[in-house]
C-alpha cells in the first residue's frame, strides 16, 4: 500500500511539473495558434537565470534570487516574441513552428556556451523526506505542489477576473473578431507571452531545484508537457493541468506492473489515443 | 571584367584547396569524434582535456619526427546519429587515417562500421560493451569489457553476503551488457536477481523505478548508473528514506557524480577497471594533469584518453601516417606497454588481455578505493 500511495504522490509531483509546462505551452498556442517548441527552453533559462543569480558575482541568497530570475525570463519570453514571432505574426503554421524550433537550438546552445554542457546543481543541502501515511515528502516536493496551485489559481483570476483575460480569451477565441470589437491584440498577445514565460521560469526552477540543471532539461519535459496539452485539448488551460496531472500519474502508476522501461511508451499511448480519437485538435480546428 | 573574374577564381582557389593541403603537411591529424555537446558531454569535456594535455607533452617534445600532432576534435553532439556524421566528416573531409571513436559504447558502435568500412583506425578509451570491437580488425579498444566487470560485481555483492539482490540498468548497450555479465555470474554463484529494472537515459525523475527496487526493503541494490542519472537517484533514494547498500558499476564512479548527489552518495560501492595508482606513470599523470588543469580531479576514464593518444602516436611513428601502418603496428606498440591506466597489451579481439578490476566507494564526499 505504501508503494502505491508513495507511486501517487510521485505522480502527482511529475504532473504538476508537466502541468506547468503544458499551461505555458496551451496559452501562447491558444492566443497565436502555434506550438511554440522554443518553450522548454524558456523553462531552461528560468532554471539557469536562478543560477547565475546565486553564483558569483550576485551571490543572492536563494530566496531572493528568485524574482529576478523569473523577471529575466519574462523578459527573454518578451523577446523572442519580439524578435521572433512578431514578424511571423501573419505567417503560416509550418513558418511558425520551424522557426520555434530554431530558436529552440539557438537558446539551448547559447545555455551550453554560457555555463557548458555539464551539469549543475543550486548546491541546496539534501534532506530526508517527511513521513506520513508511509509517504515521504521533502520540502522542496512539497514547494512544488504548492507553487503549482498558487499559479493554477493566479491564472483562474487573471483569466477569469480581470478585463485583461477577457480580452485574453477573446483574442484566443478569434483574433479578428476581437480587434473589430476594440480589443488590444497586442496587449493581450503580450500578456499571454508574460504569463507563459513566467510560468515556464517558475516551473524550470522547480524542476532544477529538485532535481539538477542541465541545457536539455527543458526539452526533455516539454514532449510529456506537449502531450500534455494534446490530452487536455491544445488551447484549454484547464485541459493542460488535467493532461499533466494524467500523464504524471499514469506513467508513474504503470511502472508498478510494467517494465520501467516502458515508461515513455505508456505517456505516448496515451497521446496517441487522444491523437486518433480527437484527431481536430492537431488540424487547428478549435474545440469550442 | 574577366580579369578580376581571374583574380576572383585564384583567390578562391587558394583559400579553399591550398589552404587545407598545406596544412596536412605541417601537421599530423588525429580525429576525435568528442561528445562536446548533447547529454553526456559532461564526460566529453573531462576526455578532451586529457587528450589535449598528451597533445600538449608529445608536441612539446618535438611531436612525431618534427611533426606536430594536431587533434581535429568534432562534436558528436550525444547521439548515434551525429557520431556517425562526425566520424564521416573526419575520414572523407579531414582525411585522418586514425581517430578517436565517441564516448558511449551505443554510440561507439554506430559509428564503428563507418570507420571499418573506409578502412581507418577507430578507437576507444571508454567503450565497454562485450561487442565493440565486432565491426572489424580496424576497431581497437584500450579498456577491458563489461563481461569482467560484472563478474567481479557478482563476486562483490556475494562476498558481502547481498545473496537477493535487484538489479537496475541505463537501459543502453552499456547498461544491458553489464547487467547481464553480472546476471550470468551472480546466478551461477547461486544468488537470486529479484527484479530487473530498467531505466531509461536523461530522465529527471527516477522516484517510482526507485520505489519498486526497494520492494521487499532489499539490503542491497545494484544500480548500474550512470554520472547524472545516478546523482538524481541517489537523491531522491534519499529523499524517500530508502535504506540500502547501493552497488553500482564503473560509469558512476566520478566526483562530479558526487557532488551533484551530496551526502546522498555517502557509502555506495562499485567496481572499476582498475589502475594501479602508485605507478610511477600514474604519478607524473596526475602532476601533469594538476599543472595543467589547477586540480587533481581527474575526469573519468580521462587516464585512458592519455593513454589512447600514446598509443596512437606510438602506432605512426612506427606504421607510418597511413591507417593499415597505424593497424598492424599498434598491437605490436601496445604489447607489453605500461601506460597510465597499466599494461596494454591487445587480445585476439584488440580488446585489453589483462583487466584489473578494483572497488570504489565514497567516503566524506570523496571517490576512495573500497576495502573490506
Amino acid at each position: 500500500m505504501d508503494i502505491f500511495l508513495q507511486s501517487v504522490v510521485n505522480g502527482i509531483l511529475a504532473g504538476c511539473i508537466y502541468a506547468l509546462f503544458a499551461m505555458g505551452l496551451t496559452l501562447i498556442y491558444g492566443v497565436l495558434n502555434f506550438v511554440n517548441f522554443a518553450h522548454g527552453e524558456l523553462i531552461m533559462w528560468g532554471a539557469y537565470f536562478l543560477y547565475l543569480f546565486i553564483s558569483e558575482p550576485f551571490s543572492l541568497p536563494l530566496s531572493v534570487a528568485v524574482a529576478p530570475a523569473i523577471l529575466c525570463t519574462v523578459c527573454l519570453g518578451m523577446v523572442m516574441d519580439f524578435a521572433i514571432f512578431r514578424p511571423l505574426r501573419k505567417a503560416d503554421r509550418l513558418t511558425l513552428l520551424i522557426a520555434a524550433m530554431g530558436l529552440s537550438f539557438l537558446l539551448r546552445n547559447a545555455a551550453q556556451f554560457f555555463w557548458g554542457a555539464e551539469v549543475r546543481t543550486y548546491g541546496l543541502e539534501i534532506s530526508r523526506g517527511f513521513q506520513f501515511l508511509g509517504v515521504s515528502l521533502t520540502a522542496q516536493q512539497i514547494l512544488i505542489i504548492g507553487v503549482t496551485v498558487a499559479c493554477v489559481i493566479l491564472v483562474y483570476l487573471l483569466f477569469f477576473r480581470t478585463s485583461l483575460g477577457k480580452s485574453m480569451r477573446a483574442v484566443s477565441d478569434n483574433l479578428d473578431l476581437a480587434r473589430v470589437v476594440g480589443i488590444n491584440a497586442r496587449r493581450s498577445i503580450r500578456a499571454a507571452w508574460i504569463v507563459s514565460a513566467a510560468l515556464a521560469g517558475t516551473g524550470g526552477i522547480l524542476l532544477a531545484l529538485d532535481t539538477n540543471l542541465n541545457p536539455e532539461m527543458g526539452v526533455i519535459n516539454l514532449v510529456k508537457a506537449f502531450a500534455a496539452t494534446l490530452i487536455g485539448g491544445v488551447g484549454n488551460l484547464w485541459g493542460a493541468l488535467l493532461g499533466g496531472l494524467i500523464i504524471g500519474l499514469a506513467e508513474n502508476l504503470s511502472v508498478l506492473v510494467i517494465s520501467p522501461g516502458y515508461k515513455d511508451a505508456v505517456a505516448f499511448a496515451i497521446m496517441v489515443g487522444i491523437l486518433l480519437t480527437r484527431p481536430y485538435l492537431v488540424t487547428g480546428k478549435r474545440t469550442d | 571584367m574577366s580579369k578580376f573574374k581571374a583574380l576572383f577564381a585564384i583567390v578562391l582557389l587558394v583559400l579553399f584547396v591550398a589552404s587545407p593541403v598545406r596544412a596536412a603537411q605541417d601537421t599530423i591529424k588525429i580525429g576525435a569524434a568528442f561528445a562536446l555537446s548533447g547529454s553526456i558531454a559532461v564526460y566529453g569535456e573531462g576526455f578532451k582535456k586529457c587528450v589535449d594535455l598528451a597533445v600538449d607533452e608529445i608536441n612539446a617534445k618535438g611531436g612525431i619526427k618534427g611533426k606536430k600532432i594536431q587533434i581535429v576534435y568534432e562534436d558528436n553532439k550525444s547521439t548515434p546519429k551525429d557520431c556517425v556524421m562526425a566520424v564521416r566528416k573526419l575520414i572523407t573531409v579531414d582525411k585522418v587515417p586514425v581517430l578517436f571513436g565517441p564516448a558511449g559504447s551505443s554510440n561507439f558502435m554506430a559509428a564503428a562500421p563507418v570507420a571499418q568500412q573506409s578502412k581507418v583506425v577507430m578507437m576507444s578509451a571508454q567503450g565497454t560493451a562485450e561487442k565493440l570491437t565486432q565491426a572489424g580488425p580496424y576497431i581497437f579498444r584500450i579498456i577491458p569489457s563489461n563481461a569482467k566487470q560484472g563478474q567481479r560485481l557478482a563476486k562483490l555483492a556475494f562476498d558481502m553476503g547481498y545473496k537477493k539482490v535487484p538489479v537496475m540498468y541505463v537501459n543502453n548497450d552499456w547498461g544491458l551488457d553489464l547487467k547481464d555479465g553480472f546476471v550470468d555470474s551472480f546466478r551461477k554463484m547461486g544468488g537470486v536477481v529479484t527484479d530487473v529494472i530498467p531505466f531509461d537515459e536523461k530522465k529527471t525523475d527516477y522516484r517510482t523505478e526507485l520505489l519498486r527496487a526497494n520492494k521487499g526493503k532489499p539490503a542491497a541494490i545494484v544500480n548500474l548508473t550512470y554520472i547524472n542519472e545516478g546523482s538524481i537517484q541517489f537523491k531522491q533514494a534519499y529523499e524517500m528514506s530508502i535504506k540500502t547498500q547501493w552497488l553500482c558499476g564503473s560509469a558512476a564512479r566520478a566526483p562530479k557524480m558526487v557532488e551533484l548527489a551530496g551526502k546522498a552518495a555517502e557509502g555506495v560501492i562499485g567496481t572499476y577497471p582498475s589502475i594501479p595508482q602508485d605507478t610511477k606513470q600514474y604519478k607524473a599523470f596526475k602532476e601533469a594533469y594538476k599543472k595543467k588543469y589547477g586540480d587533481d580531479k581527474i575526469p573519468i576514464f580521462g587516464d585512458y584518453n592519455y593513454d589512447m593518444v600514446y598509443l596512437a602516436v606510438k602506432a605512426i611513428e612506427k606504421g607510418g601516417y597511413t591507417a593499415e601502418g597505424i593497424r598492424k603496428a599498434l598491437p605490436a606498440v601496445a604489447k607489453g606497454y605500461k601506460g597510465v591506466t597499466g599494461d596494454k597489451t591487445f587480445d585476439a579481439k584488440r580488446g585489453m588481455l589483462n583487466a584489473d578490476m578494483g572497488l570504489w566507494t565514497v567516503k566524506d564526499g570523496k571517490i576512495v578505493d573500497y576495502k573490506k
